[in-house]
């Protein structure tokens, strides 16, 4: 069996060593996958494997454009991978050239301490503004224990003006509070 | 949450965010458990406990008016049957799933036990 992590451009540069397993790619016409080759018995679903995925994806979105693969996702060889290139072909080659150039920046939104605030406030003050500075976004409202949670696709020369111009949004928001992480790889902008 | 990450943080308040390990730990130990044999099963669960609640109160409203002597003798024995035929589907139905009966039986917490 062999593990997938994610779609990128055929040819591509050279793969980043990472720890544990060899890095392969599949390839088939402008696509490639990337995989490793993993033990024939059913995954373990664990915190540290999917650390290990995403680590494997942010080594790879370094030097690449890429679509993450759902932590996971596995195939019974090379073949299989580069068969499900070729009957995905369109549609993953335009998801792939809706992300070309960025990264996913994601933003948690919460009520401040003894502050009320609900969603639509969030999607007013937060996710509206963000949404205009980015190329796309999404994003769920009422989502775990936060009022919202925003992803945008943002340019990867902008990040930085990105994450200040939320620290700016914070300065004015004294009933919200603001958690801006990334680069991601660009996982809600995956389908 | 890799600090390396963080772009912008609130100053103080960052434990209103700090809730997001347990749960993904939680939701990703679900997802493996939920092969779809299980998932019939925990449904079957589901209804049978409900049935099993129905009918366990149904029961103990026959036996009431069993006792109020508001029923001829004929009644009586059907009615008899009836749970009876009633309690050995449910059995059958336990053992198509693998269920036992402390199975159908919900911890409701200060509430005490279901059935």
């Amino acid at each position: 069996m062999i593990e997938l992590y994610a779609i990128t451009d055929h040819p591509g540069p050279p793969l980043p060593p990472v720890a544990d397993t060899t890095l392969a790619t599949a390839g088939a016409g402008s696509l490639a996958a990337v995989w490793a080759p993993v033990a024939d018995a059913p995954a373990a679903v664990t915190i540290d494997g999917l650390r290990r995925h995403e680590a494997i994806v942010e080594a790879l979105m370094a030097d690449r454009n890429l679509l993450p693969v759902r932590y996971g996702t596995r195939v019974p060889d090379d073949g299989a991978a580069a068969r499900l290139l070729i009957e995905r072909r369109d549609e993953l080659a335009r998801a792939l050239e809706r992300v070309r150039g960025t990264v996913e920046v994601a933003v948690r939104v919460a009520a401040a301490p003894d502050a009320s605030a609900d969603p639509a406030r969030a999607l007013a003050a937060v996710h509206h503004p963000l949404a205009e500075r980015a190329r796309a976004a999404t994003c769920r409202v009422r989502a775990g224990g936060d009022l919202l949670r925003g992803a945008y696709l943002v340019e990867r020369g902008d990040v930085e003006a990105f994450a200040a111009g939320v620290a700016e949004l914070q300065d004015d928001l004294a009933d919200l509070r603001l958690l801006c992480t990334g680069p991601w790889p660009p996982y809600s902008f995956t389908d | 949450m890799h600090d390396d990450k963080v772009l912008h943080a609130p100053p103080a308040d960052l434990d209103l965010f700090d809730t997001e390990l347990p749960r993904l730990e939680d939701a990703l130990t679900r997802r493996i458990d939920a092969d779809p044999e299980n998932v019939e099963r925990g449904l079957a669960q589901l209804v049978l406990t409900v049935v099993e609640l129905l009918r366990q109160l149904m029961e103990r409203q026959a036996l009431r008016r069993i006792d109020g002597g508001t029923l001829t003798d004929e009644e009586v024995e059907r009615l008899g049957a009836a749970f009876l035929a009633l309690d050995r589907r449910m059995t059958e139905l336990r053992e198509q799933f693998g269920l036992e009966a402390e199975d159908l039986n919900l911890d409701l917490g200060p509430l005490g036990r279901l059935l």
